[in-house]
């Protein structure tokens, strides 16, 4: 995982929007949800870190999420983002598929 | 009498169950002969500790903590890993038979002479509730004679009564000379313990953390039979 570039993060999030995608969110201590399907339509960044993230589905759609400052593409070509705190624990994670995630 | 190794079986939830709470004790038994099977019903992999630095997301949690499991398994002496592939933090939410009949596979493949568990009250986090509450349900499908007890955490029951119970439904087992083994798993389960800055201290200071006993409460009336200081 990388601290996050907002600008590369931005034009990653681009490659997802108009399609199908699966999501998995969470607040770690609080909330997952996995493989949430939805098609994306907008995606936005902000801050100047931790950074917040947020993305438009399905017409109506709102996820938000803050916190977040690392990132990778990983080999499957999946957009994991994820925020730590200062001794490696994970606080939110934000991981974006154009497949399922494993069960 | 009979030739074959005595045989143990635990029923945990998550990788370092097994070292973190009873690494002691497994290192005992595996050196004094006895084959140890342990089932993790998830892979933890929706744990907190990510590395210290993070050096894990989501999405490799599960094989990087698989992998360290395996490593601790080797450090305590454990021949026999299976995980039953339920995602951490959703056991309670396993179909209960199911999950009962799988574990009842186990007891009768396995034969074990004992089995370790957690309490279904006392166990700390929903997922090991859950799966203690399957293995008392699996080992009384079986209807075999086997002695259950339920792991817990470091001293808390070298004093039971504060607990309702007696000596008696106690069973301590002197783990003094097995605090290296049981380190050296700690140490296997590196992105969980990497936080932990005392695990990393010199071998004798990070030892020195390790009480001399572990403690099981006898779970049926096959252990109630046996001594206070075995589980066999």
């Amino acid at each position: 995982m990388n601290q996050i570039n907002p600008l590369e993060v931005e034009d990653l999030l681009r490659t997802f929007t108009g399609e199908e995608i699966y999501v998995h969110s969470e607040a770690t201590s609080y909330v997952f949800v996995r493989n949430f399907k939805m098609k994306l339509t907008q995606a936005f960044t902000a801050g100047e870190g931790p950074f917040r993230i947020a993305l438009r589905f399905d017409e109506i759609g709102w996820l938000r999420m803050e916190a977040l400052t690392h990132y990778e593409l990983d080999a499957e070509g999946r957009l994991l983002l994820a925020g730590y705190d200062d001794r490696g624990r994970m606080n939110v994670a934000l991981h974006l598929g154009k497949e399922p995630f494993a069960e | 009498m009979s030739t074959e190794p005595r045989k143990l079986l635990a029923v945990f939830a998550h990788p370092d169950d097994e070292s973190f709470i009873c690494g002691g004790t497994l290192a005992k038994y595996a050196d004094s002969g006895v084959e140890i099977t342990l089932v993790s019903a998830t892979r933890g992999e929706m744990g907190r500790r990510m590395g210290n630095p993070p050096y894990l997301n989501r999405e490799t949690m599960a094989a990087a903590r698989e992998q360290e499991l395996r490593e601790a398994c080797e450090c305590l002496g454990v021949k026999h890993l299976h995980f039953f592939d339920i995602r951490d933090k959703t056991v309670e939410f396993a179909d209960p038979d199911q999950l009962a009949d799988r574990i009842a596979g186990f007891i009768r493949e396995v034969n074990p002479d004992a089995i370790l568990t957690f309490h279904e009250k006392w166990g700390g986090h929903p997922d090991h509730c859950a799966i203690g509450k399957a293995t008392i349900e699996a080992l009384a499908r079986t209807g075999l004679a086997i002695a259950l007890y339920f792991i817990s955490f470091g001293d808390s029951l070298a004093y039971p009564e504060a607990y309702g119970y007696t000596q008696e439904e106690i069973a301590r087992i002197d783990v003094s000379r097995y605090k290296k083994a049981k380190l050296a798993a700690f140490r296997a389960h590196r992105c969980q313990t990497e936080i932990d800055e005392w695990v990393w201290l010199p071998d004798r200071q990070a030892m020195s953390r390790f009480g001399d006993h572990e403690y099981f409460i006898k779970g049926n009336k096959e252990a109630l039979k046996l001594g206070k200081a075995d589980l066999f």
